[in-house]
């Protein structure tokens, strides 16, 4: 299988002395055409990760290749072949779904002419072709995500970044979400690079995962390889084995201490 | 071809800017253009034609040579900092991600921006060049004189938009990432414009027209502000005054001051483009988390006040919440600027304690707004927890009036003994009345402040629209203070210390008024 995300001690540090380590030496492969999945508790390195591949900011030390293209020394060409759902974009809600598109579409070299046919047959997609021309910031948490993904989209690149794809939706919107990945996964044959903590979208989603913390991965395979190298039961348990987690009886100790106490 | 990138961040800026009138946005252009046509050849004339001697003995005059410079550097820093306010008040890192994960430039992105603003920004700057060029156009300037005084405006004012958008930029960097960051930005908005208000003030009130008659001082402005490009595109506007038509008398002084001028903006240009790297980053740029320390006297004699029980930890709660954003000590910050310029320029020459009063009347609501007048800032969702505890709306409202005294009352009480000090004729009683009334209307303008700003909430989380609910509810304070002082000054002849009590009966029944159907909105809030 042809590998078309490859990092090599991929690292970022911040602070005096790099003390803090948002990123530490991340060696990770990711195939043609598979859904990796990037598993790991809120500041484990998920999105910096993603933010490293994407060439939106630089590695402390180490490398990587995006399709082929180095991310230190060929950044315009890696963004040409990658589209980024970021965690928490800055949507323009002054414009309408239409002009964002239009503007991102721009952003990407898309050519105008076939610009205009790709915008109307995303907004199909996701159902909001009758919406075009309302501004965004009418448009629900939802509808929001469904046009940042259709951005991301929008100059058809090979290879998806989707960081927490479903954390802010609805069950509904998050079903219509996950049915997309898969269509696009299954049917585009796009490669899809999923970062979250929703683990069961992980798992549903998913053909590898990898999962990240204090910015040290520390398990790959598939979900099943996973939880038998943890000799648990769901991806739930293997996940709270290999990070840690707070036992029920931690967080209850405040009551057994004031009942002791009166 | 692929359409240039800065074209298409000009276009999405200039998009988002017409959002509010998306029904005329095709012919907004034309309908400017055509607009400021007729403001160019027939308004600005037409105005000047009614003061022209008034404008030729002004160009003509040694006051010119100093005054002129002084109105270019007001609108220079004025056009610097407007970007920087603006982004300030509004700043969102995410849309700077949806750039760096696509293939442009930053320089691209910086150039874009700016170039997206400049037709708003132009029809400023027109209006500018269009009155200066009608009123020296009396003078008998030739078509060359009036063509260079146009490129000198132009050029002027967007080299110092091109600071304002590169610093705006490289603040949006340093500040936006953070919730303390973006604090800060706020504050800083806030009192960026205090310089320009500070030499306005001493242009009106404080006697700088005067000053600027001398030869001597106004030699030495000159000099000073001759070191700002803002002043040699306006000492050569000058000169043309003074040798109208007759540019070969001038030739030296017209090339190297236009030349130095466009080396200025190209100098601008080019360091802004290599300062766009800096300029469009998401990397992290502090990593202090703010802790909060135990409390210390001060917090403690606030719970002490608040009966020390469940209410003064509620109180203390509130006042920490306050105390802890910049933005709100910038508030304060500002007024206080406002107040001090005020005294220092238009309250020179009392003699008795009616002025620094009267001054009071119009400053004073102000404070009293900016301390108390934020208390939806944080949407509906920070009030409905207090809609949801026992008694929760009615404990909020007292413990914020009780947080707005703590901090309007000694600042105003400060205020007052300061000013009425500096009255020479004034004895100690009658002062301390005078004091005592001022406390007790300041409390009532904090409450009446307080009930406006319940009954008409801001939720929105834009600065700018915060700023806009927050004018309104002064300017409401304000014209109650100002309209009960002088209506019943005039109509019932009572003398100030009257007057005042009068007032303050009235401003504390408008007050208790106000914070009643407050109280009752808040209530209601769905």
């Amino acid at each position: 299988m042809k590998v078309v995300i490859h990092s090599d001690k991929l690292s970022k540090y911040y602070g005096k002395g790099g003390e803090i380590k948002a990123v530490d030496e991340l060696d990770l492969e990711v195939y043609e055409g598979e859904t990796f999945g990037l598993l790991g508790p809120n500041g484990a390195g998920k999105t910096t990760t993603v933010r490293l591949l994407n060439c939106i900011i630089k590695p402390t030390k180490g490398t990587a290749t995006v399709s082929g293209f180095d991310i230190l020394e060929e950044d315009t060409k890696v963004k040409r072949v990658t589209g980024l759902l970021a965690e928490s974009p800055g949507l323009y809600e002054k414009l309408s779904a239409y002009e964002f598109l239009e503007f991102m579409g721009a952003l990407y070299d898309v050519p105008s002419n076939i610009l205009t046919e790709r915008i109307d047959d995303l907004l199909k997609l996701f159902e909001l072709h009758d919406r075009r021309d309302y501004l965004l910031e009418g448009y629900s948490r939802g509808m929001k995500q469904k046009i940042l993904i259709a951005s991301a989209l929008i100059h058809d690149p090979p290879i998806l970044f989707l960081d927490e794809p479903t954390s802010m939706l609805d069950p509904r919107a998050a079903l219509m979400v996950k049915d997309l990945i898969k269509k696009l996964a299954e049917s585009a044959g796009k490669t899809i690079f999923i970062c979250s903590h929703i683990l069961p979208v992980v798992e549903e989603l998913c053909d590898r995962i990898g999962i990240i913390n204090q910015g040290r991965l520390i398990a790959l395979g598939t979900v099943d390889e996973i939880i038998a190298q943890t000799k648990t039961k769901t991806l739930e348990e293997a996940f709270i084995a290999i990070t840690g987690g707070v036992e029920e009886k931690e967080l209850l100790a405040w009551r057994e201490q004031k009942s002791g106490d009166s | 071809m692929a359409i240039r990138k800065w074209l298409v961040v000009a276009k999405n800026e200039y998009r988002i800017r017409v959002n509010s009138i998306r029904g005329i946005r095709p012919y907004f252009p034309y309908l400017v253009t055509g607009l400021l046509a007729v403001y160019v050849a027939f308004i600005a004339p037409a105005f000047v034609s009614l003061f022209v001697d008034d404008f030729i003995a002004f160009f003509l005059s040694q006051f010119a040579l100093a005054m002129v410079p002084i109105i270019m550097f007001l609108f220079f820093f004025y056009l610097i900092i407007l970007p920087i306010t603006y982004t300030l008040q509004g700043m969102q890192a995410g849309r700077v991600e949806i750039f760096l994960a696509a293939p442009i430039k930053p320089s691209d992105i910086l150039l874009g921006e700016f170039l997206g603003v400049t037709p708003f920004y132009a029809i400023a700057i027109t209006v500018v060049a269009g009155f200066f060029t009608a009123a020296l156009s009396p003078l008998g300037l030739d078509v060359l004189q009036m063509a260079i005084t146009v490129i000198i405006f132009v050029v002027t004012f967007l080299s110092a938009l091109w600071i304002g958008t590169v610093i705006a930029a490289l603040a949006r960097t340093k500040f936006a990432e953070s919730a303390r960051g973006r604090d800060i930005g706020r504050a800083l908005s806030l009192v960026l414009a205090l310089p320009m208000v500070a030499v306005m003030y001493a242009i009106i009130g404080g006697g700088l027209p005067e000053a600027l008659a001398n030869p001597g001082t106004s030699g030495t402005v000159k000099a000073i502000l001759g070191l700002l490009p803002s002043s040699w595109g306006a000492e050569l506007v000058v000169s043309f005054a003074f040798n109208p038509g007759n540019i070969g008398a001038i030739g030296f002084e017209t090339f190297t001051r236009l030349s130095g001028l466009v080396a200025f903006f190209v100098a601008v240009l080019w360091l802004g483009t290599k300062a766009a790297n800096r300029a469009y980053s998401i990397e992290p740029t502090t990593f202090i988390a703010s802790r909060a320390k135990p409390d210390g006297y001060f917090y403690r004699a606030v719970r002490y006040l608040g009966g020390g029980g469940s209410f003064g930890t509620l109180l203390v709660s509130v006042f920490k919440n306050y105390g802890r954003r910049l933005e709100n000590l910038s508030r304060i910050a500002y007024i206080l600027g406002i107040i001090i310029m005020v005294n220092v320029f238009f309250v020179r020459d009392f003699t008795d304690p009616e002025g620094p009063l009267i001054m009071a009347q119009f400053l004073f609501p102000f404070l009293a707004v900016f301390i108390v007048g934020q208390v939806a800032m944080h949407g509906k969702e920070s009030l409905f927890i207090y809609k949801k505890t026992p008694n929760g709306v009615g404990r909020f409202v007292k413990a914020k009036l009780i947080q707005g005294w703590l901090v309007a009352v000694p600042i105003a009480t400060a205020i007052t003994v300061i000013s009425l000090i500096r009255v020479p004729q004034a004895s100690l009683i009658p002062l301390l009345a005078y004091v005592v009334i001022i406390i007790l209307l300041v409390a009532a303008n904090v409450a009446l402040a307080l009930g406006l700003a319940l009954l008409n909430p801001q939720f929105s989380e834009s600065a700018r629209a915060q700023m806009s609910g927050l004018m309104v509810n002064a300017n409401i304070a304000m014209f109650a203070s100002i309209g009960v002082f002088i209506g019943s000054l005039i109509a019932l002849d009572l003398g100030i210390f009257s007057t005042l009590l009068l007032q303050n009966t009235v401003i504390w029944l408008l007050a208790i008024i106000f914070l009643y159907l407050g109280k009752r909105k808040l209530g209601r809030i769905e």
